[in-house]
């Protein structure tokens, strides 16, 4: 049994926003940013500290593990605040309780070898946090006499959190609630940017988990689902010419694609003007679907074996979970493309996690040959959201992506009602 | 009959090759030299392909276990087994291919840096894994109406394959330029003379990579083309020396070598995917993924069986290329000139030895090529 994280995340958010400060999120948190700063710049003297004083004694001092532990929930409710994740205005002391929090263990002993090393170990740690609240735009731009007069370029990167946050604006100044697959996202994002900084911080040596699944926080039912019946096993020949094995794939899946587009537009119109996709359609888009996931789910070392071509349902141990052809409102149908544009974000931004995860996983089951659940899970939470946008978006399903973690789970069949034995009949 | 059609040349058949003394023309110090850095080369592949070959004999004794790895069907399954063959072989290999490139480095002969090269390295493997999927596609699809008979419909099928292989070749090769005026100038009189005016002429970049010169003929009906690398273009080649390449790289399109390559190929592939069926049919036949480690195994055992023919046919092309540059440019001493600034360039031995020459060679050699610059001059 793993003992529970020492850095938690606690939930207390009951959705609600208020439209008014939903709308100036970004100014209100002005004086936030400023006071921010300056504590962080302190906190990275008592970075070096924290390592020497750890390094010393084997644990965190009481005095820095409470100013530590201050500056992680502070920035974490500021975050909440500033990703609409939350809605009351934060504290700037980080003490005050608040609807997304951070509760961290008492100081705890060490490892001195994991501290001394603790910078170099947190890499993929912090990548990961980058990945869920960095965002980066930049660019470069020369004008010169050659043959081009002008040249220009642009790079720009959003963590997953903000990605979700842009279009949370929009719904809850629409709608005065935060949808919940978003606030579960985030909440999972802000998470791992606790434990990380924790790491970073020396609150505790334990490494931040990447899981996303959270059964507090499960969602409704969507019928779309992923089946992982994975092993975590690997096989390390396969694992280290991963890329280059799924070149065929990839292949047949430009291939593929190219049919699915124009079948996706005749679909298209089939379904406006019936209401409904054609059952053949609807088995030849979910066929080129449930392959798209198990293409991806090798690529991403999320499962081990080679995948068949075909995407034949119950083959592969990352399945997607499809559902029978239903009725669909025709105006919902007519605005599709637009409307699964959120959800293409997400998904796009919840693929670079999984990427991400399948870089730092390559190596681990290359040394391994197995796969870090966490890893594994994180994952499959980018296949599922991914088959259910793509399903969204080929008329497979007239439900939108729920973004977050964890779905929840069809109650069990009851059991049948045995006959009573000749013993239990009353005499 | 196909291979008696296809079998002859413009190369007088009366021609007789003087007899050349490489010692007159090389001093002794360079002759050293091309032989010791041709003849680790020599031996380095030869380690590479025993060890090749080793591999392919463990990967079919023990290979159909990776089976195990693949969730998809049939087809699909035989396309593991198949690139991780060749995932196996490039492994074994990878120690000779890095010894080769460090030989050549010290040599100069190769200026790419050791991850540059393992990287492209890398993306070729990525190309073979395609060609060994396409290969395997269509051999074991063919193998389900036809079972031991796949290889009948298999041989047109990848001679089919080829020719639009050769007809898209000029348009894969990465770098290429037009030429400078005056090189193009010399390009449409070669063009002219031979009778290809339409034969375009580029100039591929490839002098961060390497020292070798080199130029190919490519392309077939309007894709033909002439690519020089601009590794011939700087010194010690001079204009006259260029313009015997263009003219050699012109005379195999005007003597149809593509075309003829093609038709070899055809001709050769028959028997080589027939020995693959027969072998495999002990293992099930290819319609069986299980037996695709062996028809591995066959498919590169009896591919080095015939590299010998195949290398004498192309030395018989370039041989007539060669004539048709004489008969072009009606220069045999630039002719005799270029030749021997291969063996200071690229430090090709201007005489191996018989066996090396039969085993390794696509091109006749520098005292040959001298030989029959000097023949084609004494029937003047």
């Amino acid at each position: 049994m793993v003992s529970p994280h020492p850095v938690r995340l606690a939930v207390e958010d009951d959705l609600r926003r208020s439209r008014l400060t939903v709308f100036f999120r970004l100014l209100l948190a002005i004086p936030h940013f400023f006071w921010a700063v300056v504590w962080s710049i302190l906190m990275v003297f008592v970075a070096v500290v924290n390592w020497v004083a750890t390094l010393v004694a084997g644990r965190l001092p009481a005095g820095l593990h409470k100013l530590t532990a201050a500056y992680v929930r502070y920035l974490t409710q500021l975050f909440a605040y500033l990703s609409l994740a939350a809605n009351p205005y934060p504290s700037f002391t980080g003490t005050d309780r608040y609807p997304i929090d951070v509760e961290i263990d008492e100081p705890a002993p060490q490892r001195r070898l994991i501290t001394l090393f603790r910078l170099p170990l947190a890499i993929p740690a912090l990548t990961f946090a980058a990945v869920f609240l960095a965002s980066y735009a930049g660019g470069s731009y020369s004008s010169g006499e050659g043959e081009s007069p002008y040249a220009g370029a642009t790079t720009s990167s959003i963590g997953i959190v903000w990605t979700v946050a842009f279009f949370a604006w929009f719904a809850c100044l629409a709608l005065g609630r935060m949808p919940m697959g978003f606030r579960n996202l985030q909440a999972y994002g802000l998470r791992y940017g606790a434990q990380a900084s924790a790491y970073v911080l020396l609150l505790t040596d334990r490494y931040p988990n990447l899981d996303p699944v959270d059964p507090l926080s499960t969602g409704p039912l969507h019928p779309v689902g992923l089946a992982v019946m994975d092993d975590l096993k690997r096989s390390r020949l396969t694992v280290f010419f991963r890329l280059l094995l799924t070149l065929p794939h990839l292949v047949w899946l430009v291939l593929w694609g190219l049919v699915a587009f124009l079948a996706g537009i005749a679909g298209w119109f089939a379904a406006l003007v019936t209401g409904r996709l054609p059952r053949a359609l609807h088995r030849f888009l979910a066929a080129y679907l449930r392959y798209v996931t198990h293409v991806g789910a090798f690529l991403l070392m999320t499962a081990n074996p080679f995948p068949g071509f075909t995407g034949t349902p119950g083959r592969y141990p990352v399945d997607a979970e499809l559902p029978e052809p239903e009725r669909q409102n025709r105006l919902v149908t007519l605005f599709r493309i637009f409307l699964a544009i959120p959800a293409f974000a997400v998904s796009s931004s919840l693929y670079t996690l999984a990427f991400i995860a399948a870089f730092f996983g390559w190596f681990v089951a290359l040394a391994l040959g197995r796969m870090p659940r966490s890893f594994r899970e994180a994952q499959a939470y980018a296949l599922r959201y991914g088959a259910q946008t793509n399903a969204y978006f080929w008329l497979l399903t007239s439900r939108y992506p729920y973004s977050g973690p964890s779905l929840g789970q069809p109650e069990p069949e009851p059991e049948p009602e045995l006959a009573p034995t000749p013993a239990e009949l009353p005499a | 009959m196909a291979a008696y059609l296809l079998w002859p040349t413009d190369v007088p058949a009366d021609l007789k090759l003087p007899s050349v003394d490489e010692t007159q023309i090389f001093d002794a110090a360079l002759l050293d030299e091309t032989e010791d850095f041709e003849r680790f080369l020599r031996w380095n592949d030869i380690a590479s392909n025993v060890v090749l070959l080793v591999v392919l004999v463990l990967f079919a004794w023990r290979g159909w276990r990776f089976a195990r790895e693949s969730a998809a069907g049939r087809i699909g399954t035989g396309m593991l087994l198949g690139m991780i063959g060749l995932a196996l072989v490039w492994i074994a290999q990878l120690p000779f291919a890095i010894a080769g490139i460090w030989w050549e480095k010290r040599y100069d002969i190769v200026t790419a840096g050791y991850v540059e090269w393992v990287l492209e390295n890398w993306l070729v493997l990525g190309a073979q894994f395609l060609f060994i999927c396409l290969w395997l596609l269509i051999t074991m699809a063919l193998a389900a109406p036809l079972r031991d008979r796949w290889w009948l419909a298999a041989a047109p099928v990848f001679a089919g394959l080829a020719l639009l292989l050769a007809f898209l070749t000029p348009y894969l090769v990465p770098d290429q330029r037009d030429p400078e005026p005056a090189l193009a100038a010399d390009g449409r009189r070669i063009a002219r003379a031979t009778g290809e005016e339409g034969v375009d002429l580029k100039v591929q970049e490839i002098g961060d990579l390497t020292e070798a010169p080199n130029a190919f003929a490519a392309g077939l009906g309007p894709s033909r083309r002439v690519v020089l690398w601009d590794t011939l273009l700087e010194p010690p080649f001079d204009r006259d020396q260029v313009r015997v390449v263009l003219a050699h790289e012109y005379g195999h399109h005007e003597s149809g070598h593509i075309s003829k390559g093609l038709a070899w190929y055809a001709l050769i592939s028959l028997p080589i995917l027939f020995v693959v069926a027969r072998v495999a049919r002990r293992w099930g036949g290819l319609y069986q993924p299980r037996a695709v480690p062996v028809a591995l195994l066959a498919l590169v055992g009896v591919s080095l069986v015939v590299q010998p023919f195949d290398n004498l046919i192309t030395r018989r092309m370039e041989m007539e290329a060669d004539w048709v540059a004489l008969e072009t440019t009606k220069d045999p001493d630039s002719a005799r000139e270029l030749f021997e600034e291969f063996a200071d360039t690229v430090l090709q031995d201007p005489d191996p030895p018989e066996w090396a020459h039969v085993w390794f060679d696509t091109h006749p050699s520098i005292v040959d090529r001298i030989a029959e610059a000097t023949a084609w001059e004494n029937r003047r």
